[in-house]
C-alpha cells in the first residue's frame, strides 16, 4: 500500500470521529459537512484503489485497435460512459447496450441503466463535481426538460446534449458513422475483425441510411462496406446539419440563460413547464 | 349544464362509473351501426363487460397481453434511433425527401403525461406545423380529443406524419404482417376503423382554427412487418368510405335522444355494485336479462368479434328462431321473413304465404322439392 491511501484512511477515521462527536452535539450543519467530505475522502480512496489496478483502464474516448478482455469488471456507468463515448451523441438504453455488446466486453443490462440515471442524477445533488462525469438525461430544444430514454454524458456541451426536431436523425447519422469508423478500425486492426455482433448493429444502421447498402443486392453482410455507409451517412448528414445545429445552439443559449447548473445538466423541473410555456405564447 | 337525455343515460348506466368511449368502441360504432343495445349502452358508458358476465354470457375475447407486448415491441423497433426504420418506410411510400426528418415527441409534455395536457401541447405543435412553422414532419403519439355526445373522448394514434406540401397522413403501426402484399382484411379493416376515428378527430382540430378538411388525407399508411421477417413495410390503405361512415354513426350519436325516447320510463342497466373496491353486482341476473330483452338487438355472427355483448345476442336469437343467427347474407336471401321456423313453414307448405312473401315462398317450396328428390335418388342409390 503506498502512502496517500495510508494518508486517506487516516483521515477517513478522524472525519468519522468528528463526524459522531458533531452529532452527538447536535450541530447537524457541522455533520452534514463534515459527511461530505468524509463522502469525498472515500471516493478519492476508490480512485486511487482503481487506479492501482491495471485493469481499470480510464475511459478512452474512442476504442483503439482491440477493446479485448480489458475494463470487463467494470461498473455499470463505466461501461455507458464507454458506448457513448463511441457514440458520441445522446443515445437510448437500447442502443448503448447494442454498442456494448457489439464492442465492449463485460455485462451490460437495458434494466440496469433506468436505476443507474436516478443514481447520477442523487449522487450530483448530494455532492455537485464529485465525479469526473455524470450521465445525464437529453434535454428537449424548447422546454429544455429532459427527454424520455436519451442518455448524455454531463461533459459534452451542452449543444450536443439538447434535442431539436432534426437531433434524432443526425443523432443517428452521426451514429452510424461513429460505429461503421469502430468496425473498420477493428478489421484493420485485430486478426478476427469485427465481432458479428458489431456487423449486425452496421447493417441494422446502414440499411436505413439511403445508398448505404451495398449495390449487389445478393451479397449480404459480409458485402457491407463501412466507407461507403460512413460516405452515405455523410451526404445525408450535410442536409440537415446546419439546421439542427442552429436550433440547438439557440436552445443551449436559452438554457445558460435560464437554468443554473443542475438544470444545465438534468433539465428544467417539470413546474416551469407551463412557466415557460406561457412565456414563449 | 344536463340535459334530458344525459339524464336519461346516467339512469341507464345506474350507479356505476362512466365508461368513455375509445378508438376500439368507436370503431365499433362502424361494424354494426344497426344495432340499438349496443348504442346504448356505449352512449350511456355502460360497462358491457360487466354486464355480459353478471347475465352468464362473458365475454370470451379481448386482447391476449402477448399480442399487446408483440404490439408494443414492434412499434418500439419501428421507432427506434430517431425512428430510422419508420423514416425508411415513409420516404418509400409516402416519398418524403431527405430532408422532412423532423421529429416530435408528444408522448408527454416535460414528463407530465396527462391527456389534457398533452392534448394541449399537440394542438399547439400541431397547428403550429400545418401553417407551415417548425421542421417537424414525424408526430409520435399526438393526443387528439374528440367531442362525442358532449362527452370529450383521448384519441392517440401512433404516428402523424406530414408532407411538405401540406397533408397530414395517420399512420398505424400494427404488429400483423403483410405477406406478398396482402395482410389479412378482418384486421386490416380493424385497424382502418380505428384510424377513421383519428383523421376525424384531426380535422376536428384544425377545423377548429380555420384549417379545411382537406389538410388530413383520407389515406392512411399501414405499417406492418413484411412477409415472415420483423422489418416494417409501408401500404396505403384508402379510407375514405369508412371516414364517411363513421363521421355518419358519430352524427347518429347525438340522436341519441330518438332512442332513448322508445324506451320504457323506468329502464336501466344498472349493476346496482356493491361500494366497496370489489364492485360485486347485487342485482338479480334475471331482473337485468329482462331489462335488456326489452331492447332492440342486432345480431350478426361478427359481432363476436367486437362486442362483450355478442354471446348474450347470439343466445338470444337461437332462442327465438332469428335468421340473425345465419349471418347477413343468408338473411338477404329472405327478405321480410325473420325466422327460421317461418322458412321452414312456408318451405313445406304448412303456412300460408301473405301477399308480399308469395314470391319467397314459391321459391322455397321449389327448393324444398329440389332437396326431397336429391334425397329420393339418394335413397335409391
Amino acid at each position: 500500500m503506498s502512502d496517500p491511501l495510508d494518508a486517506l484512511e487516516k483521515s477517513i477515521g478522524t472525519l468519522r470521529r468528528a463526524i459522531r462527536d458533531a452529532s452527538a452535539a447536535g450541530d447537524t450543519e457541522r455533520a452534514g459537512e463534515l459527511r461530505m467530505q468524509l463522502r469525498r475522502a472515500e471516493r478519492a480512496w476508490d480512485a486511487l484503489i482503481d487506479a492501482d489496478e491495471p485493469a481499470a483502464a480510464p475511459p478512452r474516448p474512442a476504442p483503439e485497435a482491440a477493446p479485448a478482455a480489458r475494463g470487463a469488471q467494470l461498473p455499470a456507468r463505466e461501461h455507458v460512459h464507454r458506448a457513448l463515448m463511441l457514440l458520441g451523441t445522446p443515445a437510448a438504453p437500447k442502443l448503448i447496450v447494442g454498442v456494448h455488446e457489439a464492442f465492449f466486453p463485460g455485462e451490460l443490462s437495458a434494466s440496469k441503466l433506468s436505476s443507474l440515471r436516478r443514481d447520477e442524477e442523487r449522487s450530483y445533488r448530494s455532492s455537485p463535481g464529485a465525479r469526473p462525469y455524470y450521465l445525464c438525461p437529453a434535454l428537449a430544444h424548447d422546454l429544455l426538460t429532459p427527454v424520455r430514454a436519451l442518455i448524455t454524458i454531463s461533459t459534452w456541451t451542452l449543444e450536443q446534449r439538447i434535442i431539436g426536431p432534426l437531433s434524432p436523425r443526425v443523432d443517428f447519422l452521426t451514429s452510424a458513422i461513429s460505429i461503421a469508423e469502430a468496425v473498420h478500425t477493428a478489421a484493420e486492426s485485430t486478426p478476427d475483425g469485427p465481432s458479428p455482433e458489431a456487423l449486425r448493429l452496421l447493417w441494422r444502421f446502414a440499411v436505413n441510411i439511403p445508398d448505404a447498402m451495398p449495390r449487389n443486392a445478393s451479397g449480404h453482410e459480409g458485402a457491407l462496406e463501412p466507407q461507403q455507409v460512413i460516405g452515405a451517412a455523410q451526404a445525408e448528414l450535410d442536409v440537415h446539419t446546419g439546421t439542427d445545429r442552429a436550433t440547438r445552439a439557440a436552445a443551449a443559449r436559452r438554457a445558460r440563460k435560464s437554468l443554473g447548473d443542475d438544470g444545465q445538466l438534468f433539465g428544467a423541473p417539470l413546474q416551469g413547464v407551463t412557466h415557460l410555456r406561457s412565456a414563449r405564447a | 349544464m344536463k340535459n334530458p337525455v344525459d339524464d336519461r343515460l346516467d339512469a341507464l348506466r345506474g350507479s356505476a362509473k362512466r365508461l368513455d368511449y375509445n378508438a376500439r368502441s368507436l370503431a365499433a360504432l362502424e361494424n354494426n351501426p344497426r344495432c340499438t343495445l349496443r348504442a346504448l349502452l356505449d352512449a350511456s358508458g355502460s360497462d358491457k363487460a360487466a354486464i355480459a358476465t353478471h347475465i352468464g354470457h362473458p365475454p370470451s375475447f379481448g386482447q391476449s397481453s402477448f399480442a399487446i407486448t408483440r404490439g408494443n415491441a414492434f412499434e418500439a423497433m419501428v421507432k427506434d434511433n430517431g425512428c430510422a426504420e419508420l423514416l425508411r418506410v415513409l420516404r418509400e411510400t409516402l416519398e418524403l425527401t431527405l430532408p422532412e426528418v423532423g421529429y416530435e415527441d408528444l408522448n408527454d409534455v416535460g414528463g407530465d403525461g396527462r391527456s389534457k395536457q398533452r392534448h394541449e401541447r399537440t394542438e399547439e405543435v400541431l397547428l403550429r406545423a400545418a401553417r407551415g412553422e417548425g421542421d417537424a414532419t414525424l408526430f409520435d403519439h399526438p393526443m387528439l380529443r374528440l367531442l362525442i355526445g358532449g362527452h370529450k373522448v383521448y384519441l392517440e394514434p401512433d404516428l402523424v406524419a406530414l408532407r411538405i406540401d401540406g397533408r397530414f397522413h395517420v399512420v398505424e403501426i400494427k404488429s400483423f404482417p403483410i405477406i406478398d402484399d396482402q395482410a389479412d382484411s378482418t384486421q386490416v379493416r380493424a385497424a382502418t376503423t380505428q384510424a377513421c376515428a383519428y383523421i376525424i378527430a384531426l380535422r376536428d382540430l384544425l377545423g377548429r382554427a380555420g384549417i379545411g378538411e382537406e389538410a388530413v388525407s383520407d389515406t392512411i399508411v399501414l405499417v406492418a412487418p413484411k412477409d415472415f421477417t420483423n422489418r416494417p413495410t409501408g401500404a396505403f390503405v384508402d379510407a375514405r368510405k369508412q371516414v364517411a361512415a363513421l363521421t355518419r354513426q358519430l352524427s347518429r350519436i347525438e340522436r341519441i335522444g330518438d332512442l332513448v325516447d322508445l324506451l320504457p320510463e323506468d329502464l336501466t342497466f344498472d349493476l346496482d355494485p356493491t361500494p366497496d373496491k370489489n364492485k360485486q353486482p347485487r342485482r338479480p341476473a334475471e331482473e337485468l336479462t329482462e331489462a335488456l330483452d326489452q331492447v332492440l338487438v342486432t345480431y350478426r355472427p361478427d359481432c363476436l368479434n367486437h362486442c362483450e355483448m355478442a354471446f348474450y345476442c347470439r343466445s338470444r336469437a337461437r332462442a327465438e328462431a332469428s335468421l340473425d343467427v345465419l349471418g347477413p347474407t343468408v338473411r338477404e336471401q329472405f327478405g321480410g321473413i325473420d325466422t327460421t321456423t317461418m322458412v321452414m313453414g312456408l318451405a313445406r307448405g304448412e303456412l300460408t304465404p301473405s301477399e308480399d312473401q308469395v314470391e319467397i315462398a314459391a321459391a322455397l317450396r321449389h327448393a324444398a322439392r329440389l332437396r326431397a328428390e336429391l334425397e329420393d335418388l339418394g335413397g335409391a342409390a
